[in-house]
């Protein structure tokens, strides 16, 4: 069991990355932060619940990913499960490479990995129905593994994986339009 | 070009390859496979370089009053 006086000292060096996740997740600064600071008082009181030597990070996860999910989900007990259109496989890479020669599709990938910006990257993830975005965030931003992610969301670890491989096609298929309305991939390939 | 992986495996393995998700064994197939073939190898470039767009992208700097907020949270439920 955890020691409550070494809480400070052991969970505080997540804070800032606690703060990025929630920020995607509530789509705000004021909110973010209520929902960090609402997460380590949580954890602070359950802290003596915490097994010591296992994963510290991924248990501040669950707590951020409970009261997230508890916090702005209050008009419904169900799940709000949202349901994203089909597209292909690496989309956006697909649509980069269908140019004449493998060279000329190298300097569109290379033009597009440098021209978007961050505020294109924030939108692509943010637009993601919930269902979709924790685990692209608990996945792409924070690095845990499937087994990780199906404990911190408390789903299956098949359903980590195919919503994990849809929900990064369909941010594949915004930062498409976006780098399409920057001007950044040639007008021929713009052609759905 | 291993048998193991082909262009069509790679393809559909990239994500789980850079995940770091595959057993050994399938992993160095496709590895194998990214060696030999440039096609799929430009492919696993680009969403390897896209990856680490969206985490630079999404790592944000915490407002400096956070941290003490938090700090003085539980400085108050421990008085």
């Amino acid at each position: 069991m955890a020691d409550q006086a070494n809480f400070e000292r052991d969970a505080l060096q997540y804070s800032r990355q606690l703060y990025s996740a929630a920020l995607r997740m509530a789509r705000n600064p004021s909110d973010a932060e209520d929902l960090v600071q609402e997460t380590f008082l949580k954890a602070y009181r359950a802290y003596d619940t915490f097994q010591e030597g296992t994963n510290l990070k991924a248990w501040l996860y669950r707590i951020l990913t409970n009261t997230f999910i508890n916090k702005y989900r209050k008009d419904s007990r169900r799940p709000a499960e949202v349901d994203l259109g089909d597209v292909e496989d690496l989309y956006l890479y697909r649509r980069l490479g269908s140019e004449d020669t493998a060279e000329a599709s190298r300097t569109t990938e290379d033009r597009v990995l440098d021209g978007l910006v961050e505020s294109d990257i924030k939108a692509a993830v943010e637009e993601l129905p919930e269902n979709f975005r924790l685990p692209v965030l608990l996945a792409d931003l924070e690095g845990f593994s499937y087994k990780e992610i199906a404990e911190i969301l408390d789903i299956p670890i098949g359903t980590v994986m195919s919503r994990l491989h849809r929900g990064r096609k369909a941010m594949q298929k915004r930062l498409w339009e976006f780098a399409s309305q920057r001007g950044l991939v040639p007008e021929d390939a713009e052609r759905p | 070009m291993s048998k193991d992986c082909d262009c069509g495996d790679a393809q559909d393995q990239i994500y789980q390859y850079l995940d770091a998700e595959l057993d050994e064994h399938t992993s160095s197939a496709v590895r194998g496979h990214l060696e030999d073939c440039d096609g799929c190898f430009d492919s696993f470039d680009f969403h390897r370089r896209l990856k680490i767009i969206i985490r630079t992208c999404l790592t944000e700097d915490m407002p400096e009053t956070l941290e003490q907020k938090v700090r003085e949270l539980i400085r108050h439920e421990i008085a």
